[in-house]
């Protein structure tokens, strides 16, 4: 059915093999192998069960990776994760003690974590003049405070019954549990991202929010509901965290939102929004999870491990930026 | 040779795989006002840059005074007396206007800048434009229209021979280029020649004596403009004959399909009414900021109102956001294709299919191959140039763009009511006919059409009845007979929009 002009235009996709291979998603695959030979080399206990046993320590914040990503992906950002993973598990704590059943301690726990994020939901579609930066600043703020009331002068709080947490922590064969939940959200939030309406949305608000709404995106409902979701995954994670070490204190989750951002970002979502996906970002989790295993084996100081995965994690923003300016030059050569 | 200020020929500019401009020529006599007309991508802005000194042409030669010269950059056409001044000012909008005037030649004495001297010279050209702001505002608190009055003081603060407007006029009303026509007039009595771009016939014919049409990076000719008729140009314009500009339909309205009642907005507009019946076609005109959009952008749950009710069909609906508008078959074509239309770095076909992925999913999962077919019959339907669904919007020119949001409109089936805000807007001649084609075609298949223009000819070619408002009100409805450019432009100033500016005018 061509216009009256008989112009034709095409429908065809591209070929996506060869467009695959050379995305970013594609290089940070290479990378994973290339990390996982290195850390290979370096340490003679670099086996895949160790790293399995070892990787529930990092797992935790990989929960926080995939609404993050939503968030990122709208253009938006939230800061405050941690605290609410440190509020969730300071109060699934107390509740463990006061003797809730633990089914009602995990749903206590969860249900803080999603409280908290419909606050920032809520704060964030009611002053969407104010950055989400600031918003998510004051809460980060907020929710530690209450979490170091409610901890009281000791500042900690361990569980004097953490059978259920032990129970959570448990392995089928050399995997832990975490690990096919983390999967599982990996494959919802990716398949969500990917496929669905709510996904299409996510990139439509994060290019332009405008044309968004104007096209009939209900932009403040899909922000709610992913600052919401956000919150609800910081409670996931505080109970595999107190699972862990039975116990919260303020230090609880600190630095939990920038490691999710990080993992994003060097996954080759932009925090500017609209670009990059979810597979990305969970490549690029799993590759710091390696590295920080692989390092840790051979018993570098920590501090050491972030300033090389700070390093690393600006190399990986600058690339993209250096291939793209190489390419804009070559472009306006051929424009001017 | 010296009949001429300025001679360019044989000028070829090649860009790596484009030929931008091939062997086109041009000449401007002293004190004339010279168009230059073309559609979108014909090459006058790079003819222009060309003598600007921005682009170096690959071969040509170019003349002033009868003198060859050979710029090395913009800097040496400045100096030899050659100002341009765009669409969109390229101002400094936390400056004064005085600083804007003087920026890169200041007035000083001894490296001490005389702001007493350079404020007093700046106001002395402001009056000499009749400019109804002072010279110490700061450049951002102006509109468009007083910002491009500042351009032009400082092409004459640097003493420019020969200034350059490139469609100064697209962003004013029809009062605000009134204006300008008059600075245009006053540049030419006082021995400056000017060339003149724009987009619009009016343009030319209130200005211009002479006209170089391009096509294609080709030089087509150089017209009389009073010896050539307006069909005759667009079709050296456009290399084809376009009978009729404005198709409107011979179209009986049918029964109503939409009626607001008593929309008011504080700050915005007050107590607004209007009916659209079936097939028909209604202006909403008025000087920019008379709340026209700021309306319909209310009805179309963009904004809220403070008060109002919307009928269709004479039913009472309620529009609490643009998704509510859009299931009920109310849709906006926005005034900004590129913020509000269109996702610039979104394929064309996503943007197409945005407002109706929803219904075109299955349980929620998007159907990316009824997507892609759909995108492509509408966008072949509405004839966009465009080699696949998958080009970046922000790839295509402005009519094209434009196109696209139509078949973005067009996607929605259960369309009733569609509302254009200007709707050609920085498109070309060309384009602008198959705009105008297709609004008609609208009419014919039943469509409610309300097209929000400052743009009289088409507010006069194509609506059945014109509704003007002034200051947030309606002040008068005029039917196709009745209307004429004078009774809008009463109409729309009606009580003076703004005092002051009225008596700056006279």
């Amino acid at each position: 059915m061509a216009g009256k002009s008989g112009r034709t235009i095409s429908a065809t996709p591209e070929k996506a093999l060869r467009k695959a291979v050379l995305s970013w998603e594609g290089m940070l695959l290479v990378l994973f192998v290339v990390v996982n030979i290195f850390c290979k080399c370096i340490s003679p206990v670099y086996t895949f069960t160790n790293v399995l046993r070892e990787m529930p320590k990092y797992l935790t914040e990989i929960f926080l990776l995939f609404p993050m990503a939503y968030i990122l992906l709208m253009g938006e950002i939230d800061i405050s994760v941690g605290s609410i993973v440190c509020l969730a598990a300071t109060i699934s704590c107390i509740a463990g003690n006061a003797g809730v059943p633990f089914i009602g301690v995990l749903a206590i726990g969860l249900l803080t974590g999603t409280v908290c994020g419909m606050i920032n939901g809520l704060l964030t579609v009611k002053f969407r003049e104010l950055p989400t930066m600031i918003i998510t600043l004051g809460t980060q703020i907020v929710f530690r405070g209450i979490a170091e009331i409610v901890l009281g002068d000791g500042g900690s709080i361990s569980l004097s019954n953490a059978d259920g947490f032990r129970a959570i922590a448990g392995k089928i064969g050399p995997f832990p549990y975490m690990f096919f939940i983390v999967l599982l959200c990996a494959v919802i939030f990716t398949v969500i991202a990917e496929k669905r309406v709510f996904g299409r949305g996510l990139y439509a608000i994060g290019s332009n929010s405008r044309t968004a709404f104007y096209s009939g995106i209900r932009v403040n409902r899909m922000l709610f509901t992913a600052y919401t979701v956000m919150g609800l995954m910081a409670g996931v994670s505080a109970l595999f965290l107190t699972s862990a070490t039975y116990g919260a204190n303020t230090t609880t989750g600190k630095g939990f939102e920038m490691d999710a951002i990080a993992m994003a970002v060097f996954g080759g979502i932009s925090t500017a929004g609209g670009k990059g996906k979810l597979i990305g970002g969970i490549i690029s989790a799993f590759i710091i999870v390696c590295l920080r295993v692989g390092l840790g084996q051979i018993n570098m100081n920590p501090q050491v491990i972030l300033i090389i995965l700070g390093a690393l994690l600006i190399c990986a923003v600058l690339l993209p930026n250096i291939v793209q300016s190489i390419n804009m030059r070559k472009a306006s050569k051929a424009k001017a | 040779m010296s009949d001429y200020v300025l001679e360019l020929k044989g000028i070829t500019k090649i860009f790596p795989g484009v030929k931008a401009l091939n062997n086109v020529q041009f000449q401007l006599k002293p004190g004339e006002v010279h168009a230059l007309m073309g559609e979108n991508g014909a090459g006058k802005s790079t003819f222009i840059k060309v003598i600007t000194g921005v682009h170096k042409a690959e071969s040509g030669e170019m003349y002033l005074f009868g003198k060859k010269v050979d710029f090395k950059g913009p800097r040496d056409a400045q100096q030899a007396g050659i100002a341009a001044v765009y669409q969109h000012p390229t101002s400094y909008p936390d400056l004064t206007v005085t600083e804007n005037i003087f920026m890169n030649h200041e007035i000083k004495k001894n490296g001490i800048i005389q702001w007493k001297q350079m404020n007093e010279e700046a106001q002395g050209y402001l009056d000499q434009l009749d400019a109804d702001f002072r010279c110490t505002m700061e450049m951002g608190a102006l509109s468009v229209a007083q910002q491009q009055m500042v351009e032009i003081a400082k092409a004459i603060s640097t003493h420019a021979k020969i200034v350059i407007l490139d469609e100064p006029t697209a962003a004013l009303t029809a009062n605000e280029s009134q204006k300008l026509y008059k600075i245009v007039d006053k540049l030419r009595e006082s021995g400056v020649s000017i060339i003149f771009i724009s987009h619009r016939f009016e343009d030319m014919y209130r200005l211009a004596s002479r006209v170089t049409v391009f096509r294609d990076s080709q030089y087509i000719g150089t017209y009389d403009v009073n010896g050539i008729t307006n069909s005759e140009l667009i079709k050296h314009m456009v290399g084809r004959e376009i009978s009729d500009l404005f198709p409107k339909p011979d179209v009986k309205p049918g029964e109503e399909v939409i009626r607001i009642e008593g929309f008011s907005r504080t700050g915005y507009f007050k107590n607004v009414n209007l009916s659209v019946k079936a097939g028909e076609i209604v202006g909403l005109t008025g000087l920019v900021g008379a709340g026209r959009t700021e309306v319909m952008e209310s009805v179309c749950g963009i904004t809220k109102p403070d008060a109002g009710k919307v009928y269709l069909y004479g039913k009472e609906i309620t529009i609490k956001n643009p998704s509510d508008a859009m299931n009920n078959g109310i849709i906006l074509l926005p005034e900004d294709r590129q913020k509000t239309g269109l996702i610039l770095s979104w394929g064309l076909g996503r943007n197409v299919t945005l407002p109706i992925v929803g219904k075109l999913s299955k349980n929620g999962f998007t159907d990316e191959k009824r997507e892609r077919e759909l995108s492509r019959d509408l966008l072949e339907d509405v004839d966009t140039k465009a080699g696949s669904i998958f080009v970046p919007a922000s790839a295509l020119s402005g009519g094209n763009q434009q196109k696209v949001v139509v078949a973005k409109a067009l996607a929605q089936d259960n369309m009733k009511v569609i509302i254009m805000d200007e709707p050609t807007k920085g498109v070309d001649v060309g384009a602008k006919a198959e705009i105008y084609q297709i609004m008609g075609n609208l009419a014919k298949e039943g469509f409610a059409i309300i097209m929000i223009s400052s743009e009289m000819p088409e507010i006069l070619g194509m609506c059945d009845r014109v509704c003007v408002m002034c200051n947030g009100r309606i002040t008068g409805e005029l039917s196709r007979r009745e209307a004429t450019q004078e009774l809008i432009l009463e109409l729309a100033m009606e009580k003076g929009p703004d005092k002051k500016k009225q008596e700056v005018v006279k």
